[in-house]
């Protein structure tokens, strides 16, 4: 089977094609384009939109021409409908809309976030894991248990990626700032008290931002430091809570914070204590993709037949724990 | 010393005290962690743990007795409860004993105690009664918006770990709960949790 996913959730367009055959999928080609702010600046939903617009014939035409396949060989199309901005959310289920109609495919919503799981599934070959999902818009603890994905613990206000990016904007930066907040943290080891705020499973960041604000007006590297690690510590913790209360002896991460290496790190010493696999996502398809899409829109046809048109919605708050996954 | 179970923040090792079955809850280094930081943590909460399962006990709470801390390697030694973790129960004794949680909660609650970690396995079944431990995340709290904290996780837990008989287990607990602060603050307390619930991410805001 032949699939195309489309993924426009923030600040990425994407377009790739898979190739699945049994319980196997075959990334064939992955294409995006990724909207910049300002440094210093968060994304502007209208501003992001338009650029998935301008983009989207281009991402398009060399997605399908990577995978060296033509629009009539699909199988089905599958986009992101939700969570996400509405604004960019659109662009890509118009996209797909179109496609869908005019050369009579098979068309299906996906949830974003079931999106990262099944691709880091498909990839790492992780089997039954406890999920960390960290990105912009998700920090999540996730079993699967009863055809649904259960949430064991997750943040209770801002998400690791909105606290790396928020302070990270703070100093200047660009977003998403992940990547600035890792190299100036390196050059520190000077470790400011923080607020540590681990609520059982659940963890909060907002007093966690507030104060390392102030910390960073002194000095940003011990900031960056401080910040790394005590935000960190709280995941790690939450990690070894949700291990030793679900008993898994998997760990996946997945989601663009997946891509840090210091919490790698942390999370494999986790993992060790626990006697626990540890797994993360392949840096290239830890941020946004179509690939995530397109994978969980193949499995979903293994049981849907897809959706008329008048059905394909967009969602701006759509819970990955109140799908109902059947495949 | 035997090792009983290698939990999330702490070791639990079998143990005598004055000839008795005890057991020692030692909070080891964590490596992944700074320094300084963990060294904060685990002093922390070593305190706070000994100091409020005393104060839970007085309260009415069924809890170990502490016998002794020792501060320089973090650790507790306490009575062995030798009960079942609810967790572990028949999805049918849990939703009956799901009363007789609230009623705990409800004492920890009306005494000031906020427990701050209220999973299934941190309440024991022993002799037909509940006993309440892990006090790692506890701390002295009055306000309603930290008892609804303690609501709202416990929920949770029943949400994801015991789907299939939530709805009747939250019912209970809720109910045990009421009996003990009465249905007015119950009422409050529901609301803020709701409140709480409707600030996570993508939660439909009606």
């Amino acid at each position: 089977m032949l699939g195309l996913g489309i993924e426009s959730t923030a600040h990425t367009f994407s377009c790739a094609v898979i190739e699945k055959s049994g319980k196997s999928g075959k990334i064939l080609s992955d294409v995006r384009k990724i909207y910049k702010p300002a440094d210093g600046e968060g994304i502007h939903p209208r501003e992001a939109s338009r650029h998935h617009i301008e983009n989207s014939p281009q991402v398009l035409s060399e997605c399908l021409n990577e995978a060296d396949v033509k629009i009539t060989d699909l199988d089905l199309i599958s986009y992101a409908g939700g969570p996400g901005l509405g604004p960019c959310l659109r662009v890509g289920a118009v996209v797909a809309r179109s496609l869908a109609s005019f050369y009579k495919i098979p068309i299906y919503p996906v949830n974003h976030a079931i999106g990262h799981i099944e691709l880091g599934k498909l990839l790492t070959g992780a089997k039954n894991p406890l999920v960390l999902l960290v990105s912009g818009g998700h920090t999540m603890l996730l079993a699967f248990l009863n055809k649904q994905w259960r949430v064991f613990g997750e943040t209770l206000d801002i998400t690791l990626g909105q606290l790396l990016d928020q302070f990270g904007r703070s100093l200047g930066f660009a977003s998403p700032c992940g990547r600035n907040i890792e190299e100036l943290a390196s050059s520190s080891s000077n470790y400011v008290q923080l607020p540590y705020s681990v609520k059982g499973n659940d963890v909060s960041f907002s007093g966690l931002l507030s104060a390392t604000k102030t910390v960073g007006k002194q000095n940003k590297a011990d900031a960056c430091y401080s910040l790394q690690e005590t935000a960190f510590a709280m995941i790690a913790e939450a990690v070894e809570r949700a291990l030793s209360f679900t008993q898994k002896n998997e760990l996946m991460v997945v989601g663009g914070v997946a891509a840090n290496k210091r919490l790698s790190e942390m999370l494999q010493d986790v993992c060790k204590r626990h006697n626990s696999k540890f797994f993360v996502v392949p840096l290239k398809y830890a941020g946004d993709c179509g690939s995530q899409i397109c994978w969980t829109g193949l499995l979903e046809s293994q049981v849907k037949k897809g959706v008329s048109i008048d059905k394909t919605f967009v969602t701006q708050s759509w819970r990955l724990d109140s799908v109902k996954v059947e495949y | 010393m035997k090792l009983l179970k290698k939990g999330a923040e702490a070791d639990i090792y079998q143990t005598k005290w004055e000839n008795t079955n005890a057991i020692l809850k030692i909070r080891k280094k964590k490596t992944y962690r700074n320094s300084s930081l963990d060294e904060k943590i685990r002093k922390h909460r070593t305190i706070k743990e000994s100091e409020i399962i005393s104060q839970a006990k007085s309260s009415g709470v069924h809890t170990p007795l502490v016998y002794f801390v020792n501060l320089k390697n973090s650790s507790i030694t306490m009575q062995q409860i030798p009960g079942t973790p609810v967790h572990d129960l028949s999805p049918s004794q849990i939703t009956k004993l799901s009363k007789s949680i609230g009623i705990a909660v409800g004492k920890l609650h009306k005494n000031g105690i906020m427990h701050g970690d209220l999973t299934t396995s941190n309440f024991l079944y022993f002799q037909k009664n509940i006993y309440v431990i892990d006090f790692g995340l506890s701390q002295n709290s009055i306000k309603p918006e930290d008892h609804a904290v303690d609501l709202r996780l416990f929920k949770e837990i029943l949400n994801s770990a015991h789907a299939k008989i939530m709805e009747t287990c939250w019912k209970n607990f809720l109910s045990g709960y009421s009996s003990i602060l009465g249905s007015k603050y119950c009422e409050k307390i529901k609301i803020l949790v709701s409140e709480i619930e409707s600030r996570g991410r993508y939660a439909q805001v009606v």
